[in-house]
């Protein structure tokens, strides 16, 4: 052999053997129909997902891609956990593992005497949570729900593909875990050793909105059998809220279209598809029905409906009449129905916790509620005027629009929808009617109109339902007013004043035997004697800037202290956040002489009134359900 | 009346017409990559993602069909003949075919809709068209020339 030919040769070798420890290495992808122990994602019922719509729809998906739509479901990796792996989760190559105490078995169930004080979460335990005996366990976790604000992780139980919750969210902002109980507005717990379990919720509740055209495929309905005997064979279209979730299967669109003479044919005319929804184009209500599918509080018509979508997933089409296939929560309209009634009887709390006494939505993620209540979309006589999701909210971020990505996808709002254009859509914007400065927070529409009513994960919002601030309302329903949610050093009966010589409101009859009412700033007595709504309400007010900069300075820190001794974990966790955002407390900046926030002529608290007003606290169970 | 062109003559509008087309194209080459490093929104956001496919593929287009201009300009100085019978229709041809493929796919990038192109598209089958139908007629007349040298006796 010549010097060349072995020169070659040798190339040749170590080429190969370069090449196939490349193909020895590559990530091997298991094919989605082959997975087990979690739902997989599958096409079919004439969906085709969001990877067919990319090509011909570059700068919708890109947007898409970037809103959190898109990862509110997705299946658990290195990439997608925006969790720290520091005790809590574990990383084993591509896979995350995690050991808690098992939610549904305990050791004296399987016979297991051991010691359980040592949580396999890194967490401490104190002496109640020693005394639990849940069987630790050691499972894969294989999805995760939401990035924005929280994450939470699913793990596979080994059940068929049926999930289990872990017992442990991630907090974005704060970069820190969190039990997962405490992330929610309800009471303590009774009892301690009460294992909170989310076992199939998955498979049962989560699949409907967080995924594309889920499928929960439950052996028997959900919640007949206990969630270690029934199976799931759950799939979906598509993890996360994709393209087909608002505008329907696209499998004809896609087949249509691929005739250029068609698509051109509809570029130059500028005529709908027929063959796609385009939510924007339907009307105000329908188009609006799109987001209100998953948007809104709303129960299963019928028995038949609820076992048909514990079967085969929910019939809704967008386009398609929303109520003709479900019942939409309306206590102001159908509170009597037939239905309404079956299913209060069953769950006294079922309108309580999510509503407010008159009708107005209290729970996150129920905005469409809010808009077919409020009067811009109730008695808009002009179809095109008419208050839709659209008026402020776009899905994909439009070409004029500056914000970087990453800005629009906070709340996919349209570029105008940030300032008062929004509403001076149709409304005039005049000083005149804000009584207020024109640079200032009191002049933005959305500050008086929508203001942070609406409580879940862990924050106000704005309430969806525009509405005009009323003392009379605060009194009947408890809920705080925009007004007082900003100047949290005032009286009701000074709201009432104002409300009444500005707009000529009619002054509300307060309580003559409730000097309180009277007396005492509003945020206070809601923060004192309140339930724990209105707490966590006028909690997350106090860190507010606008509220601090229109109220007296230098008083807020006490009474955010008060509130760490809280029962509700929520309300405890508000008030930490809000006392963050304010400077430290030093006792000589107390304001002196200001009644309305008890404190006395020589700085001093007024005690006696603020344990008063704690021991007439509204102690009812709270409970949101987000 | 114009007199006919010599294959020296044509080899010459070639080679002109290929330089000055690489030197355009060249150009617009370094224009797209200043897009790229300026950030240029309107060219590199993922909405004008069937802009930036557009001119780029005006640019690669346009620069190969110039160097087949020179190509097609030198084949002639080196073998007259082989184009000789349909020299006139092939020059015409891939002229047209410079002018539209590129300019095509130019003007598609202007417009779009989506992930169509404007319907300055349009051009691109013509062009290609054309196109073809010069490659077709150099690649007969080689041949032609080729069968013809050989029936010719050879002078040494």
């Amino acid at each position: 052999m010549t010097r060349d030919r072995a020169f070659f040769l040798g190339i040749l070798v170590v080429s190969l053997a370069a090449g196939l420890w490349a193909f020895a290495r590559r990530d091997r992808v298991v094919p989605e129909a082959r997975v087990t122990g979690r739902p997989i994602q599958l096409e079919g019922d004439g969906y085709v997902s969001s990877q067919t719509c990319q090509a011909c729809h570059p700068s919708q998906y890109a947007s898409w891609h970037r809103s959190y739509h898109r990862t509110m479901t997705q299946v658990a990796t290195p990439e997608t956990v925006v969790a720290r792996f520091d005790g809590v989760l574990e990383q084993r190559g591509r896979e995350i593992w995690a050991q808690f105490p098992d939610p549904d078995r305990s050791q004296s169930e399987v016979g297991v005497h051991s010691d359980s004080s040592q949580s396999g979460l890194g967490v401490k335990s104190d002496s109640s949570q020693s005394r639990d005996d849940r069987l630790q366990v050691r499972r894969q976790v294989v999805m995760t729900t939401g990035s924005h604000h929280q994450q939470i992780y699913w793990y596979a139980t080994g059940n068929s593909r049926m999930l289990g919750q872990l017992p442990m969210i991630w907090l974005t902002a704060d970069r820190k875990w969190i039990p997962r109980r405490a992330a929610l507005m309800a009471p303590p717990p009774t009892n301690t050793l009460h294992a909170f379990s989310e076992t199939g919720a998955w498979n049962g509740v989560c699949v409907a909105c967080h995924t594309t055209n889920g499928r929960p495929a439950f052996d028997t309905p959900f919640g007949s059998q206990s969630v270690t005997t029934q199976t799931a064979d759950t799939t979906a279209v598509e993890f996360g809220i994709a393209c087909e979730s608002c505008h329907g299967p696209a499998a004809e669109h896609i087949a249509r279209n691929r005739n250029p003479w068609r698509r051109y044919s509809l570029h130059v005319s500028g005529a709908a598809d027929a063959t796609i929804v385009q939510p924007r184009r339907l009307d105000a209500a329908r188009g609006s029905q799109v987001c209100g599918q998953c948007h809104s509080s709303w129960e299963f018509s019928d028995r038949q409906g609820e076992r048909h979508a514990n079967a085969r997933g929910l019939p809704y089409r967008p386009g398609d009449e929303l109520a003709a296939t479900r019942l939409i929560v309306q206590p102001t309209a159908n509170l009597d129905s037939p239905r309404m009634k079956e299913l209060l009887a069953g769950d006294p709390g079922f309108v309580r916790d999510l509503f407010w006494s008159d009708g107005m939505v209290r729970a996150t993620g129920r905005e469409y509620n809010g808009l077919i209540e409020s009067p811009c979309f109730r008695h808009a006589k002009d179809e095109a005027r008419k208050l839709s999701c659209f008026s402020c909210h776009t899905m994909h971020k439009t070409a004029d629009d500056a914000r970087p990505l990453d800005e629009w996808a906070d709340d996919q709002l349209a570029p105008h929808a940030h300032e008062n254009d929004a509403c001076a859509q149709c409304h005039a914007n005049s000083r005149q009617h804000s009584h207020h400065r024109a640079d200032s927070a009191g002049s933005a529409c959305y500050n008086c109109h929508m203001p942070y009513t609406t409580y879940g994960l862990l924050k106000t919002i704005r309430s969806h339902q525009i509405s005009s601030p009323s003392v009379q309302a605060s009194l009947d329903t408890g809920r705080p007013n925009a007004c007082n949610l900003c100047h949290l050093d005032r009286t009701l009966a000074w709201t009432a004043d104002a409300l009444n010589q500005w707009y000529g409101t009619p002054k509300p009859a307060l309580d003559p035997g409730d000097n309180d009412a009277q007396q005492v700033a509003a945020s206070l007595l809601w923060l004192l004697r309140g339930d724990a709504g209105q707490r966590a309400i006028v909690a997350q007010s106090m860190g507010w800037r606008p509220a601090q900069q229109a109220s007296a300075q230098g008083w807020l820190q006490p009474y955010l202290a008060l509130l760490q001794t809280d029962s509700y974990d929520a309300v405890r966790y508000i008030a930490s956040r809000s006392l963050s955002t304010l400077p430290e407390f030093r006792r000589g900046q107390l304001p002196r002489g200001l009644a309305p926030l008890l404190i006395n002529a020589d700085g001093s608290f007024d005690a006696p009134t603020v344990d008063r007003l704690v021991r007439q606290r509204n102690t009812r169970r709270v409970i949101y359900r987000e | 009346m114009r007199a006919e062109l010599t294959a020296v003559d044509f080899a010459n509008r070639h080679l002109r017409f290929g330089w000055w087309s690489l030197l355009v194209f060249a150009v617009l080459g370094l224009t797209l990559e200043s897009l790229h490093g300026f950030k240029v929104r309107a060219y590199l956001d993922a909405s004008n993602d069937t802009r930036r496919l557009m001119w780029t593929l005006a640019h690669a287009h346009g620069t190969a069909l110039a160097i087949i201009h020179v190509a097609f300009g030198l084949m002639l100085r080196v073998a007259p003949d082989a184009a000789a019978r349909d020299a006139r229709t092939i020059s015409i041809s891939l002229i047209a075919a410079s002018v539209l493929l590129p300019g095509g796919f130019f003007l598609g990038g202007v417009t779009t809709y989506g992930g169509d192109p404007g319907l300055g598209v349009l051009l691109v089958p013509v062009g290609a068209a054309a196109l073809l139908w010069a490659i077709f007629s150099i690649a007969r007349g080689i041949r032609t020339s080729r069968a013809r040298s050989a029936e010719t006796p050879s002078r040494r």
